[in-house]
């Protein structure tokens, strides 16, 4: 903290020197303690009284929790909305090209929950804005000041995504059969492209008060902000990415959890093969997407280290050091919920048991990769503990504590994880291609492989200077997702027609398996929050880093347990309004019947994917 | 006996055991066998090991309906069987018991400082003051590399190192000086891969430079003995003695990414 | 029905309960913001101790040791017969006032150990600002005492550890605190200047001269000849270009400067 203060008055003193005239100003405004200057400093200079008001309160629970749960689940409702449009059309087109029309049934379902979610949206939005502008106006006006042309776009084209998805899902019955329907899904891809814009265009928002362009300084005045530099500012597209692909996996994720649901009050058997083959799809979309997400995390982590490594390493080594831990911890569940589900679903694919024996053993490596994931670097220790270990760096353990094993056992977590899929899509079926057996001994042969690249980096990892081990992670991450690509690849050509072991008994699942989709959606939605808090909050006490200080009583960044409390706020809120909501849409459904021929599925798993 | 461990929920209990001796002795005392430096874990990482491996063995024991039944079917016996009556009343006694003593040793008062949270390796600043001026700390590497003989900085990075440091961090650079073992922290050892292997030179300048008392808040408590090496070393002997200590421990310094170079 | 709605109440809940109790679990670090009280000269007894007593149960860190357990004395209550600190204090180190003790022990607070306890207290300038450091004196005066904190405590500790925040070495009394003067002319005889420059008069004439100096040249020139005294001489004392050292930058803080940039510019 005394650091921070000496860098602080350095910087002040940096200022008077350079820029003369201004700077008694400056030290009579710092004394005040008053950060109006931003808006309005002649103003002030004039008089030094009461100016309009920097921060509003908000009864029992304080401005900054307010606006905290205001914006996470406006986010978390604006992650789903944008997340399913964009698998709702991947569905869609399977139906149109592919032939099958359950897909399309699908679509729509997906759709309809968009469509109650999405009012939702919208409210929390205002919501947020609202208290943006009661409890934050001196920093509303400034964004404002900067950012106002952007704000009557950003209005423009939520107007017309809500249009476009009244059309898409109103006029799905109306435009089915030939060129209407490929009409119809332009619109689905149109919407996507609203929803885009529209996030890319908030992100410019937060991503400027994250990352503002190297000459904006505390006496820039908002005015003289380059519009374009703000917008597109070191970290928009790196958040614009890596919130497009997590959107995909929360989709899938909430989804999942729905099709649970209904599996679990359904009081047909034709529901409950539905909504259990719409389950697995959900989670397939969920793990399918997540397995990317740690690439463009780490081009996301990248540009905050390029645009400031000091922001960088508060993030990563500083006070926020632990939440990756916890962060590990969540990831560690997610994995390890997604291969249950996989596993416990073979039990009703006739074949599947071929492949028993082998998950107690992808069970343990993905263990050894959680418990070698969550190990701290530095441990939490008492002082007899700490002197036992000679240190708070225990001297075995610390050699998990490091990037390159974590990387490692991240990499051999996702191999495992992607061979879990690979033998539910082969469980039931029997390849009838004369060189089936070949391409099973290239596809092992490049399990084996990738393995090795990735063990073997790992631990030269140890070797070589810390540069050189980043290029590792490259290198690894590339031969497991070579091993996908090509593995994938090969199985869609050696599944070509092949022999069915016997149809999939969809909905004979055991409850167990839907309350893992239920816990994979709310450690998803919870880990979005706590990536939230953690992106948020590495701003630390200023609400433009390095531009404009947070003057407020609650400036301080608080520790993790009391993040994680609000975090759960969240979720709850969440969780408790889209129940409401998806029950409301249940209500409408009834009477409408979708379900009539959605439920003689004979799917076989190669052709759900 | 036997037949007790053969169900699934004795394999279980087996399979715990013997993570928890594995766990909490294994890593202390079986590294040394083969010449590898370890010591005992820490509770907090004892207890989140354990926890991943009891979810592992529930996830197996669930896995399909049959191992799940036979899983449940001794517990079950256990609740309702009247046979196993003594059984049942010493696990209803032995249970909350267990509990009580759990919470009692949670929140007894102790003398003991709380456990912290001790990042060893803190966010270092920017800049520093370094005597009086400032000196930026970011992308900086040893400038004695680039200058003179590097046998001509070694050796004074040696008399440097032997005059100062040995106390504490020892001759092999292992911090077991002489002084060591009265400090809480101990003093760093250079040969971990975890210390300056990990590190910049100008990391290591600055935690040279400012000792324990300039460590920021994250790196509390604040008992590094660390002195602050600025008020007695000129800048050219702390570069030197960082030249040292990487060239003795064999160690590579880890260097600056460039700016704007992509992986 | 219910039960299957309960039960996924139950997962959803328990899910999220056992994430908060994890991140609960870990030792709490919260980033406080730097610097966030500051008081004027005319500061009163009951603001400080306000802002005293929000500090000692937050940012300040003060009720994880003491008030709980057996850690550190209680300073709020009797703590066995002597009465709360604001009592105490007066009597706890013969010579040292209240004030004095107080702030000693936040400073430095290992030199008047209390028997019975180890040393685990952190010197608290670490995580505090000096204005919150006397915050938290005042409040604890406050405590069956009467507060003596006084806005000039509050601005001599300022001056010192800012002059003090370059070297940051003031226990060992290696480098020696600039002057904390804040009157220009006290800085100017400080550091000196008349030895070259003259001043009403008095003075030598090696560099220019002070008097009539802010109708000759503007404050940023003087500013920045200060700064960098190098960069050119004024007419006539181009013989003692370079005679004048370029320590003042480091040597004045940014306010010293500033006063006497603004006292030198208004000599008109």
């Amino acid at each position: 903290m005394s650091i921070l203060l000496d860098l602080r008055e350095k910087k002040t003193s940096l200022n008077s020197k350079q820029n003369g005239g201004r700077s008694l100003l400056w030290a009579a405004v710092a004394v005040c303690g008053i950060v109006s200057q931003f808006v309005m400093p002649d103003f002030l200079l004039a008089q030094g009284s009461e100016a309009m008001r920097q921060y509003g309160d908000f009864p029992l629970v304080g401005s900054r929790v307010a606006i905290w749960v205001a914006a996470q689940v406006h986010l978390l409702f604006a992650a789903f909305v944008l997340g399913v449009p964009m698998f709702a059309v991947v569905a869609e087109a399977v139906g149109i090209f592919g032939g099958d029309s359950k897909y399309d049934k699908l679509a729509k379902e997906f759709t309809r929950l968009l469509l109650v979610a999405y009012s939702a949206t919208a409210i929390w939005g205002a919501i947020l804005s609202f208290l943006l502008v009661t409890l934050y106006p001196g920093l509303w006006l400034y964004l404002v000041e900067i950012f106002q042309v952007s704000m009557w776009v950003y209005v423009s084209l939520f107007f017309f995504e809500s249009f476009t998805l009244y059309l898409y899902y109103y006029g799905w019955d109306l435009w089915s059969k030939g060129r209407a329907k490929l009409v119809h899904w332009t619109l689905g891809i149109l919407l996507n492209v609203w929803g885009t814009a529209v996030m890319f265009i908030a992100n410019s928002w937060l991503t400027y008060m994250m990352s503002p362009p190297a000459d904006v300084t505390p006496d820039t005045a908002p005015g003289m902000v380059q519009f374009w530099s703000a917008f597109a500012n070191a970290t928009w597209m790196p958040i614009n990415i890596h919130r497009i692909i997590a959107n995909v996996v929360f989709g899938g994720a909430i989804v999942g959890a729905y099709a649970a649901y209904r599996f679990l009050v359904a009081k047909t058997d034709e529901e409950r093969a539905h909504y259990d083959w719409m389950g697995y799809i959900g989670n397939l979309i969920a793990i399918g997407a997540l397995i990317i997400l740690p690439f463009a995390g780490y081009y996301l982590g990248r540009e905050i280290y390029e645009f400031n490594q000091q922001m960088g390493i508060t993030m990563m080594g500083g006070f926020m050091s632990w939440l990756w831990i916890i962060q590990a911890f969540l990831i560690g569940v997610l994995f390890l919920a997604g291969n249950y589900y996989l596993w416990v679903g073979m039990g009703r694919i006739p074949g599947a048991e071929r492949f028993t024996p082998y998950t107690k053993w992808m069970l343990v490596v993905l263990v050894l990769g959680v418990m070698v994931w969550a190990t701290p670097n530095t441990m939490i220790a008492d002082r007899e503990e700490i002197a036992a270990m000679g240190g708070t760096h225990h001297p075995f353990l610390g050699v998990l504590g490091v990037m390159s094993a974590k990387n490692t056992a991240v990499n051999l977590m996702i191999l495992t994880t992607f061979l879990s899929f690979l033998l539910y899509r082969r469980a039931n079926s029997r390849p009838t291609v004369t060189w089936a057996r070949t391409a099973t001994i290239v596809q092992v042969a490049l399990f084996v492989i990738s393995t090795f690249v990735v063990l073997f980096y790992g631990v030269w990892g140890y070797f070589v200077p810390a540069i050189t081990r980043i290029g590792f992670s490259v290198y690894q991450v590339l031969a497991v997702l070579a091993t996908i690509i090509g593995v994938i690849t090969i199985d869609v050509f050696m599944l070509r027609g092949a022999e069915s072991r016997g149809d999939i008994r969809w909905g004979q699942m055991p409850a167990r398996s839907q309350y893992a989709l239920f816990i994979l959606a709310v450690t998803f939605t919870w880990l979005m929050g706590l990536m939230g808090f953690a992106r948020s909050g590495i701003r630390q006490h200023w609400h433009v880093w390095e531009v404009m200080r947070d003057t407020s009583e609650q400036a301080a960044t608080p520790a993790l347990g009391y993040a994680a409390i609000v975090i759960s706020g969240c979720v709850l809120i969440f969780f408790a309004l889209v129940s409401f909501i998806f029950w409301l849409g249940g209500l409408a459904e009834k009477g409408t019947k979708v379900l009539s021929d959605t439920a003689k599925v004979e799917a076989r798993p190669g052709v759900s994917q | 006996m036997r037949k007790h461990f053969s169900g699934p929920l004795g394999k279980s209990v087996v399979i715990l055991g013997v993570a928890y001796l594995l766990l909490e002795f294994g890593i202390a005392y079986i590294p040394p066998l083969f010449g590898v430096d370890s010591g005992p874990i820490p509770d907090s990482v004892l207890l989140q090991y354990m926890v991943t491996v009891a979810i592992g063995i529930l996830l197996w024991v669930s896995f399909n309906e049959t191992l799940w039944e036979e899983f449940k079917a001794p517990l079950h016996a256990a609740m309702v069987e009247p046979r196993q009556r003594r059984t049942r009343v010493a696990l209803i006694v032995l249970v909350p018991v267990l509990v009580g003593l759990m919470t009692f040793n949670s929140v007894r008062p102790s003398i003991a400082a709380p456990p912290s949270l001790r990042s060893i390796h803190p966010a270092p600043p920017g800049q520093i003051d370094f005597q009086g001026r400032s000196m930026e700390l970011a992308g900086v590497e040893n400038p004695l590399r680039s200058v003179g003989s590097p046998e001509e900085h070694y050796l004074e990075g040696r008399r440097v190192y032997y005059q100062n440091c040995l106390p504490c961090h020892g001759d092999g650079l292992a911090g077991r000086g002489h002084y060591a073992q009265g400090f809480n922290p101990g003093p760093a050892s250079f040969q971990d891969v975890g210390t300056i292997a990990q590190l910049t030179e100008s990391y290591v300048f600055w935690r040279v430079a400012k000792g324990g008392p300039g460590l920021p808040n994250e790196g509390a408590p604040w008992n590094s003995a660390m002195p602050a090496w600025e008020d007695f070393l000129t800048e050219d002997e702390i570069w030197s003695v960082i030249l040292f200590m990487y060239e003795q421990a064999g160690h590579e310094p880890r260097t600056w990414e460039e700016e704007g170079e992509e992986h | 029905m219910l039960a299957e709605h309960l039960k996924i109440i139950g997962v959803v809940v328990g899910t999220i309960g056992i994430f908060t109790l994890l991140a609960n679990a870990i030792p709490q670090v919260q980033s406080e913001v730097p610097l966030d009280v500051s008081f004027g000269a005319d500061v009163s007894a009951s603001e400080l101790t306000a802002s005293g007593e929000l500090l000692f149960g937050s940012a300040g860190g003060c009720t994880a040791c003491h008030g709980l357990g057996t850690r550190a004395p209680n300073l709020l209550t009797g703590n066995g017969g002597d009465g709360p600190i604001g009592v105490r204090c007066n009597n706890r180190v013969p010579g040292e006032s209240c004030k004095e003790y107080l702030y000693l022990a936040m400073v430095d607070p290992n030199v008047y150990m209390v028997e019975g306890y180890s040393p685990i207290m952190p010197d608290m300038r670490r995580s505090l600002s000096n204005d919150q450091i006397w915050a938290l004196v005042a409040y604890l005066e406050a405590q069956g005492g009467e507060v003596t904190v006084t806005g000039a405590d509050i601005n001599q500790g300022r001056e010192d550890s800012a002059s003090s925040a370059s070297t940051a070495t003031v226990d060992n009394g290696v480098a020696a605190p600039a002057s904390s003067a804040t009157d220009p002319v006290d800085i100017l005889n400080g550091n000196a200047c008349l030895g070259c420059h003259i001043l009403n008069g008095t003075g030598a004439p090696i560099g220019p001269s002070f008097d009539g100096i802010g109708s000759r040249l503007t404050a940023d020139y003087i500013r920045e000849s200060i700064l960098d005294p190098g960069a050119g001489a004024s007419e006539g004392f181009e013989a003692s270009l370079g005679l004048m050292p370029a320590i003042y930058g480091n040597q004045l803080t940014a306010q010293q400067l500033e006063n006497v940039v603004m006292f030198l510019a208004n000599r008109r």
